[in-house]
C-alpha cells in the first residue's frame, strides 16, 4: 500500500523492516479476526484484533506511529467489507491512536494494566463511535439492543485478549527498531 | 521511552483525517470499475491467502478432536454408507433421465431453466468478513472459475446469498441475513409475491409486500420468486415461516422466516454461473476480469 511504503521516507527512524514488521502483524491480525477467531467466540461477535495492534503500537511508540497505523490498518478493514463506507473505521482509528499516543507522551505510569485499560476505553469509544457514524452516514441500523451487544462483547473480548496480545505486538515491533537502545 | 514531541504529530493527524475524510467522499460518490473497487480487490488478494491457509490448518484439528469420539461407531456407519451409496447410485441415474426429460420439456413449453439443473461451481468458505455489522463470507474461487458480480449462491439447504465481489481467485458473498440483503420471494402455494430481507444480528428474515388477506400461516415454505432484476432463479428454497401477523397501520401482513440455511456454519457452497443480470445481457457489473 502506498502508505506504508511512504512510510519510511516520512520517519527515518521507522525502518523499513519495521515498517514491514507493522504491516504484517495488521494483515496477520485482520486474517485471524475474520477466521478462527470468528469461528471460536462466543453469541455470534468477533473482537476486534486490528484496534488492538493499532492502540498498542501507540501506545508503546506515540501518536505519530499510532496515527499511520490506525490509518493503514483501519482502510484494510474496510477495503474487505462489501456495501461499508470506505475510510470510516481508519477514521475512528486514527483519531483512537493519537489520542492514546498523545496520552502516552504526558503520563509516566508504568503499570502492567495501562495498556489493558487503553484497549478497554478506546475499544468502547471506537465501537460506539464508528455505530453511530455508520448509522448518521446511512447504512442500516440493526436495533439498540444489538447494537449495545456488540459494543460490550467487543470491549470485553478485546480486553481479554489484550494481556495475551500486548506483549507480542511490544517484542516484533521492538525486534526491528533500528538503533534505538531499549528493554527489554 | 517516547522522546518525541507531538508537534508533527499534531500535523500528521490532520493529514490523515484529512485523507480519511477524502476517501469516504470518494467511496459515497465512486461508480463502478472506480480506483476504490480496486482497492478493494487489492486488498482481498493480499488477506485470502491468509486466511486460506489459516483454515486449511485450523479446519483438520477441529475434524480430529470432533471424531475422536466417534471411533467406535465408524465401522457400523460404515457399512450403513455403503448400501446408502448403493440406493443412491440407482436414485441418480434415475433422476439423470428425469432431467433430461425435464430440460426438453420446459424446452418444449418456453419454460426458463430451473435452478436445480443449472450451472454450479462448487466453492470453499475461507472466512467472514471481519465486521460485526457486515453479514458477508469469502470463497476460494473467484472470476478464473467463472464467478461473477450479483450471482446467485445456494447451498445444500437452500438460499445463500449473492455474490458481491469477484477477484480472480476470491470472491464475497453477501449472506441474506445482512440488513442490504434482499430477494424477490414468494410463499409456497400462494401467488402473492413479496420482498424477503435479511435483518442483521437476529438471523431471522422479513417478509414484507404480501397483501393483508393473504392465507399465510406458520410453517409454511418460502422460496425466491425470480422477480428481482434476474439474480436469483425462482423456487429456490428461503426457509419457513415462523410468525405472522398484521399490521393496522401498515395494512401489510408482518411475516418473519427462519432460514432453511445455517448461517454460523456454512462450509461448502455453490455459485449459480448461470444466474445473475449479465445473463440476461445487461452488464452492470462493471469489473473487466484480467
Amino acid at each position: 500500500m502506498a502508505s506504508a511504503r511512504s512510510r519510511g521516507g516520512l520517519f527515518p527512524q521507522v525502518g523499513g523492516g519495521r515498517t514491514a514488521a507493522i504491516a504484517a502483524i495488521l494483515v496477520g491480525a485482520l486474517a485471524l479476526q475474520s477466521t478462527v477467531v470468528a469461528q471460536v467466540t462466543l453469541l455470534g461477535v468477533i473482537p476486534q484484533l486490528v484496534l488492538i495492534v493499532v492502540v498498542s503500537l501507540a501506545f508503546t511508540d506515540g501518536p505519530r506511529v499510532g496515527v499511520v497505523t490506525g490509518f493503514a490498518g483501519g482502510l484494510l478493514q474496510d477495503l474487505l467489507l462489501p456495501q461499508a463506507i470506505v475510510g470510516l473505521t481508519a477514521l475512528v482509528y486514527v483519531l483512537i491512536a493519537f489520542a492514546v499516543g498523545s496520552f502516552r507522551e504526558y503520563s509516566t505510569t508504568e503499570s502492567v494494566w495501562a495498556p489493558v485499560i487503553a484497549v478497554a476505553l478506546s475499544s468502547f469509544v471506537a465501537e460506539a463511535s464508528y455505530a453511530l457514524l455508520a448509522v448518521i452516514l446511512g447504512q442500516p441500523w440493526v436495533s439498540f439492543v444489538f447494537t449495545t451487544k456488540v459494543i460490550g462483547l467487543v470491549v470485553l473480548y478485546n480486553t481479554l485478549l489484550t494481556p495475551l496480545l500486548f506483549p507480542l505486538i511490544r517484542r516484533v515491533a521492538d525486534r526491528f527498531r533500528p538503533e534505538r537502545v531499549h528493554r527489554w | 521511552m517516547i522522546r518525541r514531541r507531538s508537534g508533527r504529530g499534531r500535523l500528521l493527524l490532520l493529514v490523515f483525517l484529512a485523507l480519511c475524510i477524502v476517501i469516504i467522499t470518494l467511496d459515497f460518490r465512486e461508480q463502478a470499475g472506480g480506483p476504490l473497487e480496486r482497492a478493494r480487490n487489492f486488498s482481498l488478494a493480499i488477506v485470502a491467502p491468509i486466511q486460506k491457509g489459516i483454515t486449511t490448518v485450523t479446519r483438520p484439528i477441529g475434524d480430529f478432536f470432533s471424531s475422536v469420539g466417534d471411533l467406535s461407531h465408524l465401522r457400523t456407519d460404515n457399512a450403513r454408507l455403503r448400501t446408502e451409496i448403493g440406493n443412491l447410485q440407482s436414485q441418480i441415474d434415475q433422476a439423470r433421465s428425469v432431467i433430461g426429460e425435464n430440460a426438453q420439456l420446459r424446452r418444449e413449453m418456453n419454460l426458463s431453466a430451473s435452478y436445480v439443473t443449472a450451472r454450479r461451481v462448487f466453492a470453499q468458505v475461507d472466512g467472514r468478513v471481519p465486521s460485526n455489522y457486515k453479514w458477508a463470507v469469502f470463497l476460494d474461487k473467484g472470476t478464473q472459475d467463472g464467478i461473477r458480480t450479483d450471482m446467485a449462491v445456494v447451498n445444500a439447504d437452500g438460499l445463500v446469498g449473492k455474490i458481491v465481489q469477484a477477484t480472480p481467485h476470491t470472491s464475497t458473498v453477501l449472506l441474506l441475513i445482512d440488513p442490504q440483503a434482499g430477494a424477490g420471494a414468494r410463499v409456497q402455494g400462494i401467488g402473492d409475491t413479496g420482498v424477503i430481507q435479511g435483518q442483521g444480528g437476529s438471523e431471522s428474515l422479513k417478509l414484507s409486500f404480501i397483501s393483508p388477506n393473504a392465507n399465510v400461516s406458520v410453517g409454511d415454505s418460502v422460496v425466491t420468486s425470480g422477480y428481482d432484476r434476474g439474480i436469483f432463479p425462482p423456487q429456490i428454497p428461503i426457509g419457513s415461516v415462523n410468525h405472522v401477523s398484521v399490521s393496522g397501520a401498515q395494512l401489510e401482513k408482518v411475516i418473519t422466516v427462519t432460514p432453511d440455511v445455517n448461517f454460523t456454519s456454512l462450509d461448502v457452497v455453490q455459485v449459480l454461473v448461470g444466474s445473475g443480470p449479465h445473463h440476461h445481457g445487461k452488464h452492470r457489473h462493471g469489473k473487466k476480469s484480467h
